[in-house]
């Protein structure tokens, strides 16, 4: 007993009587933390505008959609302030949001509207952020998810990709009346627009760097074929009609050209690149097995595509150089194809075949060889990363004979939001850069 | 063949008709024999002969009905009737009138001694008859007295073998359950052994645990300098990792230090950032980490919490 009292007895000391450098002996050291969605309450602003458009569940829709926030419900919400000076905070304790988001929508000069938010920390009482943004009534949607898009870099660190577009295919009827569309929406979905529709199938569609343009696979003709589009007047290309199958474009960095899968007369579908500006095609693969949906790595250097040349499809990368050769990249399971790189190279998602039969998304650290499933479908597919590398939207399949959905999940697992069509089903999302 | 054979079968057929004849004529002199009509039936049968019939009955001597296969009363016409009466009426002489008149007086005499005779052996016969009715009602309630006594006996008997088997099926239950009692109470000490076993085992776990407990206490003692300080260090990182909600920035090579102000109770009421390369989220993010691991736990032994407390974020993953 008598040594523990002598050893109390100088903790007693250190921690009451000691100078600060003796006190620094209490040393506490964090080296990890948890990964979880953050809480949050996005409290409904003020004067809610005419056109109905509910900032606040805009905002709230965004964070919760990217799966690193959770939402308190409104019915939960202690008080409803619109201003930080409203704000009580000791109210707000208990409700266990770690932060809060408060607003209002008023009126502005040349009949447009203003948006004013404040980021609080609930615990601290600090601001974090606040900020106002100026547009027209119809553009309310937009200037909401501007706000997601601070309050998620805030808190996050992350630039926020709200404000952002996505392309899908979305096919409607059945049979001779099916139709397939493409569409481009905001990035939580809404905002649709029809660029192309027609009877026969639509796939694979791409945006161009600058969000531009959108080259994809068309079978109009009865025969695919590689179109580029424009995306604001509609006005489009065909770049490639070959013989055998013309597939799975994908643009280089600099948006100058375009890797595509062509299988020629010989029926084994290769890597080829083509310039946009010249038509030159520039054949990167040479196996005699499949190689197809080739993704530029962000350096325009290599390019990542799927080979069966090892008996399962797996996922490659080669130079465009002269004379590269392919070296494999993924190992982890059976089958891995698909591939998709993050903005900043360093992740590559991809779909994998777990075993039980199950088609999910995987992400692969490119550095450490890392592979990780994230999301637990029975068919995933089709993943694309947002333009913040930080969110993956998907083609999901929900069951057997149901339709398919896209749906959003964090590249760390944090499930996001689906979004679910109004009728038929939705596949091969794309998701478009930033634009501003 | 089949001729020798009807032969041979007729000839048993005869054979087996004869014998049986003879068997049933057996049977029928037997039954006829024990069928007699007894004894004292004979009197009845004389009731019916009138007085005229005994005149020439008394001259003929008839002789006593014997008791045995005597044929029945013969009518009397075959009575040979008497020889002066067959020869016809003389005339009479006054010798034979004095003759007639003893000899009236005699067949007077004779007449009513074999009246008298008669009744007597009515009466004989009758007191024969009440005897032998005496005696077989004598019989008869000797017979139902060894009767009723062969069923008091009978009756007797059932009951012992009644009472017998009651007894023994008694028995038989009292032995089961003297058994099941005797099977239970077995069980039951086996239990009693059981648990005394585990209870004696449990004592030697506990007295196993006592004494690692004892030896832990000391190494923990013996680990004086570092042991309670440490423990509570740990509990206290573990509480502030927890709420850690490390955003993507939070990556290796970041360092940041906190200077966290507490009150006596472990609740922080103020955090401030000293040294960090994190950016806002990271800064954000750490702050909100120890507010909400308010409050922290308590030291050990009733040591005061100390009123500042410097944790360090440095992720290594």
């Amino acid at each position: 007993m008598a040594p523990l009292l002598r050893i109390f007895l100088a903790v007693l000391t250190a921690a009451c009587l000691a100078p600060p450098a003796a006190r620094a002996q209490l040393q506490i050291q964090i080296t990890s933390g948890v990964t979880n969605p953050v809480p949050i309450a996005v409290v409904p602003f003020a004067e809610a505008p005419t056109d109905g458009t509910d900032v606040a569940d805009v905002v709230q829709h965004d964070l919760v959609g990217s799966g690193r926030f959770t939402a308190l419900a409104r019915d939960r919400m202690p008080a409803r302030p619109t201003s930080a000076a409203d704000v009580k905070f000791a109210d707000w304790k208990g409700a266990g949001s770690d932060y809060m988001v408060v607003g209002q929508v008023t009126p502005a000069a040349n009949g447009q509207l203003a948006v004013d938010f404040n980021l609080l920390n609930t615990l601290t009482g600090q601001s974090i952020a606040r900020q106002r943004f100026l547009g027209t009534a119809a553009a309310l949607r937009n200037a909401a998810h501007r706000v997601s898009d601070v309050v998620y870099r805030a808190i996050t660190g992350i630039r926020g990709a709200f404000a952002t577009r996505i392309a899908y295919v979305a096919v409607a009827g059945a049979g001779a009346a099916q139709q397939f569309q493409l569409v481009i929406a905001d990035a939580d979905g809404y905002n649709q627009h029809l660029i192309l529709q027609s009877r026969f199938p639509i796939m694979s569609p791409a945006w161009s760097p600058d969000g531009q343009w959108i080259a994809y696979v068309s079978f109009e003709n009865h025969l695919s074929a590689v179109y580029v589009q424009r995306v604001l007047t509609g006005q489009r290309t065909r770049v490639s009609m070959r013989a055998g199958i013309n597939g799975a474009p994908a643009w280089s960095p600099d948006g100058h050209k375009l890797v595509l899968t062509l299988s020629g007369d010989s029926g084994h579908p290769q890597i080829y690149i083509l310039d946009l500006s010249t038509q030159h095609l520039t054949r990167i693969t040479h196996s005699p097995a499949i190689n197809t949906e080739a993704v530029w790595a962000p350096d325009g250097r290599s390019i990542y595509f799927t080979s069966d040349r090892a008996g399962e499809p797996q996922i490659y990368r080669i130079g465009i150089a002269p004379g590269s050769s392919p070296q494999r990249i993924t190992f982890t399971d059976e089958y891995n194809a698909g591939p998709h790189v993050s903005p900043d190279g360093k992740l590559l998602a991809m779909v994998t075949r777990d075993d039980g039969g199950n088609y999910r998304i995987a992400v692969q650290n490119l550095a450490s060889g890392e592979f990780k499933v994230l999301t637990h479908g029975r068919l995933d597919q089709s993943p694309s990363f947002a333009p913040n590398g930080a969110t993956i939207m998907y083609a999901e399949r929900p069951g057997r004979g149901q339709a398919g959905i896209l749906a959003t999940i964090s590249v760390d697992g944090l499930t996001g939001l689906s979004l679910k069509p109004t009728q038929g089903e939705v596949r091969d999302p794309a998701w478009g850069p930033f634009t501003h | 063949m089949s001729e020798p054979a009807r032969d041979r079968w007729l000839s048993i057929g005869m054979s087996v008709l004869l014998h049986g004849s003879l068997v049933a004529l057996l049977a029928i002199g037997w039954w006829h024999f024990r069928s007699r009509p007894p004894a004292p039936s004979v009197p009845i049968d004389a009731t019916v002969v009138d007085a005229r019939t005994l005149k020439g009955v008394g001259t003929a001597s008839t002789p006593a009905p014997k008791p045995k296969p005597a044929p029945p009363a013969q009518p009397p016409q075959q009575v040979p009737p008497p020889e002066p009466q067959m020869e016809g009426p003389p005339p009479p002489t006054p010798d034979e009138m004095a003759m007639r008149e003893q000899a009236a007086k005699l067949e007077a005499q004779h007449e009513a001694e074999a009246q008298q005779e008669l009744l007597a052996r009515q009466q004989a016969a009758e007191a024969q008859r009440k005897a032998e009715a005496a005696a077989a009602e004598q019989a008869a309630q000797a017979r139902k007295a060894e009767e009723a006594k062969a069923a008091a006996q009978a009756k007797k008997l059932a009951e012992a073998k009644k009472a017998a088997e009651a007894t023994k099926l008694a028995e038989a239950r009292k032995k089961a359950e003297a058994k099941l009692a005797a099977e239970k109470k077995a069980a039951e000490e086996k239990k009693l052994a059981e648990e005394r076993q585990a209870a004696a085992d449990r004592a030697a776990r506990l007295a196993d645990l006592q004494q690692s407990l004892q030896e832990e206490e000391r190494a923990q003692a013996a680990r004086a300098a570092s042991g309670a300080l440490a423990s509570w260090q740990s509990q206290i990182t573990s509480r502030i990792q927890n709420a850690w909600i490390k955003p993507p920035t939070a990556q290796p090579g970041i360092l940041c230090v906190l200077n966290v102000s507490l009150v006596p109770g472990g609740s922080v009421t103020g955090v401030s950032i000293g040294q960090c390369n994190g950016d806002d989220a990271v800064r954000q993010s750490i702050q909100t980490a120890v507010y909400n691991a308010s409050p922290l736990p308590p030291p050990p032994n009733g040591i005061p919490f100390p009123r500042q407390l410097i944790i360090t974020f440095k992720p290594t993953t």
